[in-house]
């Protein structure tokens, strides 16, 4: 692999990181030396008020909430971390690794959903405690108190806490960096879902990495709307920020939705360097740009808007780029990146002022995971690079049934090796052995992360992702995994048969991926069903349990889903006869 | 597009036709009492509908407004009232 280049070793106003072992002494840090600027500002929606921590509050109210925490839990003990929009969460975060408490960020379980991750990572990491708001849990969500029922969980209210007044009890020891910060579950179905395990000094290296990367600096103004309990949203966000000394702007994830332009508009305020975000962001601001909005705006400040956790689409970077250009932005600035929780977060990513590379490809090979250029325009394929491996990592292609390492231009999975790799999922070795403890065949003893994603590098070290082995979907940065929504049509109704569906995404005319069902109905069945009655009842179970829409959902004769000999579904031909409308329908 | 001060079976009419698009289905198929969770609306595209709703017709709407009034028909009675006003 190649080494380290130069341009990964920014010079400017460099944080000495061999100072720092964990975000305990990052927060100290800053809280010593420039104890009145701002570290978090939250906007909340539509006017409301706006909070802000300076670092000398926010290390004394993450202080306080720690000697409660340290009384109520050990070392070593789980808290889950549930919180609406605000800064709670990060005040409830860094308390969790003054204590010594491994944080387990959580989404706030939907009121209908009754299928969610919820109950399956209480069950995974029995949690002593968990974090939230009394007015959250008392007014807003009291079925939460019920759902979250287990032996010997303890609530804790965060704004029932004073601050200030009481000071750290002196025995809480310092994390080591092989010490846990936290668990991160956003691998695994619903059912069998996997905590990733991060330690403090994969935090610390990744936080490092992603630093030299950006560029960034103390004044790199962060503004965020992506949720805190998103990888991306605290890492690449929340953490980095603080990481380096600079301000965080929050957004709530659903002003966002509401009002994409109101992100531009806070960027412009704030003078804010780095936001990003997945794809579809991207879109949602061409989509609803309405040149009324930004009159006056202007955008010439924002150096890093990455882009990640879903494929990067040349569309999105040329409409995007085109739209906003006459308000200051530059192009050059939009980044891709590529990660995952099992790296803690970042894996590449292109480097500030550089520009995304793209690359025309034949689509037709690429199906076969080939690359040559077109032989003519219709068969042409646009592919975002997502930038270079980050300084102290390790990344190669291999062949995923030969495990052989495989040269520039031929696309394999994949592995990546380096100090930001975490330990492996919680209480799972099986798991952990799979995806975290790979070899190639030339042997050796450097253990590898396999991504479960498909790719290659080009000559010049950038990375092309082009797909994944497992057949996962992701819609609007959220990864669900297709057995999980299969199930969910099946238990609709009997005359539905098991295992013989098949759930994957398309683009739509906007390259959104949207949803598609295909499944097979029982051949019984077939005179005496409402087909439209059926149809309704899988939509209305997709919105409840996953929080899906779907676009089309087709009903198939009794047998006609494709399957290899042995019987296994191949949802990758489904959907090739979908988009090709070979299907037979009912 | 929707008129000032637009009639209920106004509104009922633009949300027929917003979400036969948002979801792709002939608008007649689309029944005025089923309720949104029944047409695999997700709260995405929920908030969707609600923002375009705003900006028609001048109003602040909750986020969760479509759990109050899950139906188009029940969502358009409430809607031409509040307009009225």
């Amino acid at each position: 692999m190649s080494k380290t280049t130069t341009e990964d070793t920014v010079q400017a106003e460099r944080v000495d990181q061999s100072r720092f072992s964990s975000f305990v002494d990052v927060l100290r840090y800053h809280a010593a030396w420039h104890p009145s600027d701002q570290a978090y500002i939250f906007l909340p929606e539509r006017g409301g008020e706006r909070l802000s921590l300076t670092f000398a509050e926010l290390c004394a109210s993450a202080e306080t909430l720690a000697g409660r925490l340290a009384e109520q839990a050990q070392v070593g003990d789980r808290a889950i971390l549930l919180f609406s929009p605000g800064l709670d969460f990060i005040v409830g975060f860094l308390a969790c690794l003054l204590a010594g408490v491994i944080a387990v960020p959580m989404m706030i379980p939907r009121r209908a959903g009754s299928r969610d991750a919820s109950v399956a990572i209480l069950a995974d990491c029995s949690p002593r405690l968990v974090l939230t708001r009394r007015d959250l849990l008392i007014a807003a969500r009291p079925d939460l108190m019920q759902r979250f029922q287990t032996n010997g969980l303890e609530w804790v209210f965060v704004d029932s806490c004073a601050t200030g007044a009481s000071k750290l009890r002196p025995s809480l020891p310092l994390p080591g960096r092989e010490d846990v910060a936290f668990l991160q579950y956003t691998s695994g179905s619903t059912s069998v879902p996997k905590g990733v395990v991060v330690k403090h000094g994969n935090l610390i290296e990744n936080s490092e990495m992603i630093r030299i990367a950006f560029g960034n600096t103390r004044r790199s103004t962060h503004v965020s709307w992506v949720p805190l309990y998103h990888d991306m949203g605290l890492i690449l966000n929340a953490l980095q920020s603080l990481y380096v000394g600079a301000l965080c702007v929050i957004m709530a994830p659903v002003g966002f939705m509401q009002r994409p332009l109101g992100w531009l508009r806070a960027i412009h305020e704030y003078r804010a360097e780095v936001a990003g975000g997945p794809n579809f962001a991207f879109d949602l601001c061409v989509r609803r740009y309405q040149p009324e909005e930004l009159q006056g705006i202007d955008l010439s400040c924002w150096k890093v808007a990455f882009n990640g956790a879903e494929p990067v689409r040349a569309n999105t970077i040329d409409r995007f780029a085109s739209t906003f250009a006459p308000y200051g932005f530059d192009p050059r600035s939009l980044q891709p990146a590529y990660g995952m929780a099992e790296a803690t977060l970042l894996i590449s990513t292109s480097r500030r002022n550089v520009g995304p590379s793209m690359r025309k490809v034949s689509r037709e090979v690429l199906q076969r995971n080939q690359i040559v250029a077109p032989a003519q325009e219709h068969d042409s394929q646009i592919l975002v690079g997502c930038g270079r491996q980050l300084p102290g990592e390790q990344l190669t292609i291999v062949d995923p049934e030969t495990r052989t390492p495989l040269g520039p231009g031929l696309v394999g999975e994949i592995w990546v090796a380096g100090p930001h790799i975490a330990e492996g999922y919680w209480r799972n070795p099986e798991a952990t052995n799979t995806v975290f403890k790979a070899r190639t065949a030339a042997g050796g003893d450097q253990y590898w992360l396999r991504t479960g994603d498909l790719g290659f590098l080009a000559e010049d070290g950038e990375l092309y992702i082009t797909g994944r082995i497992k057949d996962l979907i992701i819609i609007r940065g959220i990864n669900h995994y297709p057995q999980d929504i299969e199930e969910t049509v099946q238990n609709c109704n009997l005359a539905l048969r098991r295992h013989c569906g098949a759930a994957f995404s398309v683009p739509d005319q906007d390259d959104e991926e949207q949803l598609v069902i295909v499944q097979e109905i029982e051949r019984t069945f077939r005179r005496t069903v409402a087909m439209d009655e059926i149809v309704a009842s899988i939509r209305e179970a997709i919105a409840k349990e996953h929080e899906l829409t779907a676009r089309a959902v087709v009903l198939i004769r009794t047998g006609s889903l494709p399957k290899t000999t042995s019987g296994k579904l191949q949802r990758q031909l489904t959907r090739q006869m979908f988009l090709a409308g070979s299907l037979l329908p009912t | 597009m929707l008129a000032e001060n637009p009639s209920e079976a106004a509104i009922r009419d633009w949300c027929t036709e917003y979400l036969a698009r948002a979801l792709d289905l002939p608008a007649q198929t689309i029944d005025t009492q089923t309720t949104f969770a029944r047409m695999g609306l997700d709260s995405a595209n929920s908030v969707f509908l609600i923002v375009e709703l705003e900006d028609r017709l001048g109003l602040e709407l909750p986020a969760d407004l479509l759990f109050e009034y899950p139906t188009i028909c029940k969502l358009a009675r409430h809607l031409a009232e509040r307009t009225r006003r």
